[in-house]
């Protein structure tokens, strides 16, 4: 398989994960591209070891975390909810989380977090593949779940359990 | 199944609900939830919080990839045509960093990759230093002798300026700068600064080696400048400049040639 089949083969999950990071469907596509961009100059000099999907994994949430720094740096707010492409949210049925609860919760999480949980929810890597795309210990992968977890059931009221309700 | 399974930990509940446990070990899992309604309610939500992540970002048709994401196009395309939202934002880091200093690091993240802050003050002290003509280096490539000795002794490393006449350019000279390799750690970096005939500057940043830190290699582009970064077991390196691609990728090519062929510090200027 040619390096550029490779990298193809890689999009839609590029896509996916960045549309889960910045919840604006342009916005991740800007996103991959330049993670494509990257990828596809940085090969004319070094060749990346290992499976070409996890570099560029790596490539994409070093982007995003720039972005994300220079967003906090000079005071802006991109508006995450007004471009982002609506889900079709049913009605939540028993013993399940509405949609729309969950994205404003997924919100709130610290970057850290959701890019962690995002990772491998999304696109189901190993803990050992997302510690290395994330470049943290797995240690602290691990941390970043359980972290993410918690806060998501407080964030989504999730106390719907009689022995949740009492901590409010 | 074994009479006495491995203890269930926090991590296999989690490899549970991702479901990255073998059948086994899963079959395991769910006879120790059994025992444990506390536990399996938590369980179940972390599924339903799954189960509503992939509702709400499904999995993208791979038969509607827009033009711009298709590899093939985007490496027949002239490159630095267009400049987009991503681009603009990194160029904002960087007159961001270049206002705040050197020793700029990354503390709003948890554990940022150490690369990321060497490439970042690399960057910014080129950026810094190249428009500067009487104070562009501290010791100048005619005190040579004094500038390999002092930086080598500064970063613990041997570090012989790399031979770039054959790509055009000469070493103008040498500073010695903080590097913070992330907020805890800080260390010295030794900056060599080159000049062409056209005046084209290009920086070379080099810091000891991260500690637990692999081969690793890293292109970025902030602004104007191109920033190539490698590291081994000794030191790691960032070039930083402003080049024509080709031009640039021999010079990069040429300086971690002589960086990683001879680290123990010989002479490797000769052509």
């Amino acid at each position: 398989m040619d390096f550029l089949d490779e990298i193809e083969a890689s999009v839609p999950a590029l896509r996916r994960y960045a549309r889960a990071l910045t919840r604006n469907a342009d916005r991740a596509d800007d996103l991959v591209q330049d993670c494509l961009e990257r990828a596809i100059r940085k090969r004319g000099l070094f060749r990346p070891t290992g499976p070409v999907q996890g570099w560029l994994f790596r490539i994409l949430v070093n982007l995003w975390r720039n972005s994300l720094r220079s967003e906090r740096r000079r005071g802006e707010h991109v508006g995450y909810d007004t471009l982002l492409v609506e889900p079709s949210i049913p009605a939540p049925q028993h013993g399940r989380l509405a949609l729309g609860e969950m994205n404003r919760a997924l919100e709130r999480l610290p970057d850290d977090q959701r890019e962690t949980l995002l990772l491998v929810v999304l696109e189901g890597v190993s803990y050992e593949e997302a510690a290395a795309i994330l470049g943290i210990p797995i240690g602290t992968v691990m941390s970043r779940l359980s972290r993410a977890r918690a806060a998501l059931r407080t964030l989504t009221g999730s106390g719907d359990e009689p022995k949740l309700r009492s901590v409010k | 199944m074994t009479p006495n399974p491995a203890p269930i930990t926090e991590d296999d509940l989690h490899a549970y609900v991702d479901r990255l446990l073998s059948p086994a070990r899963a079959a395991e899992v769910e006879t120790w939830l059994s025992q444990r309604p506390d536990k399996a309610a938590e369980i179940a939500l972390w599924q339903r919080q799954n189960e509503a992540l992939t509702a709400l970002f499904p999995p993208v048709t791979p038969e509607l990839i827009p033009d711009r994401l298709k590899p093939r196009q985007l490496a027949a395309r002239p490159r630095g045509v267009t400049l987009n939202w991503q681009q603009m934002a990194v160029a904002a880091v960087v007159i961001l960093a270049i206002g705040t200093g050197a020793g700029w690091t990354l503390r709003e993240l948890d554990h940022p990759p150490e690369s990321d802050g060497l490439i970042a003050a690399a960057v910014t002290a080129h950026a810094l230093y190249v428009k500067e003509n009487r104070h562009a280096v501290e010791v100048a490539a005619t005190d040579r002798d004094h500038l390999v000795s002092w930086l080598s002794n500064r970063v613990a490393r041997p570090i012989t300026p790399p031979d770039l006449a054959p790509e055009g350019f000469d070493l103008v000279g040498g500073r010695l700068l903080p590097a913070a390799y992330d907020e805890e750690e800080n260390g010295p970096a030794a900056q060599l600064m080159y000049q062409n005939a056209a005046n084209d500057r290009v920086t070379v940043y080099i810091t000891a080696a991260i500690p637990n830190e692999k081969n690793a290699y890293e292109f970025s582009s902030r602004e104007n400048l191109d920033a190539f970064y490698w590291s081994n077991d000794r030191i790691t390196c960032t070039v930083v400049g402003s080049l024509p691609d080709a031009e640039m990728k021999a010079v990069a090519k040429k300086i971690y040639t002589q960086l990683t062929w001879r680290p123990d510090g010989t002479d490797s200027a000769k052509s």
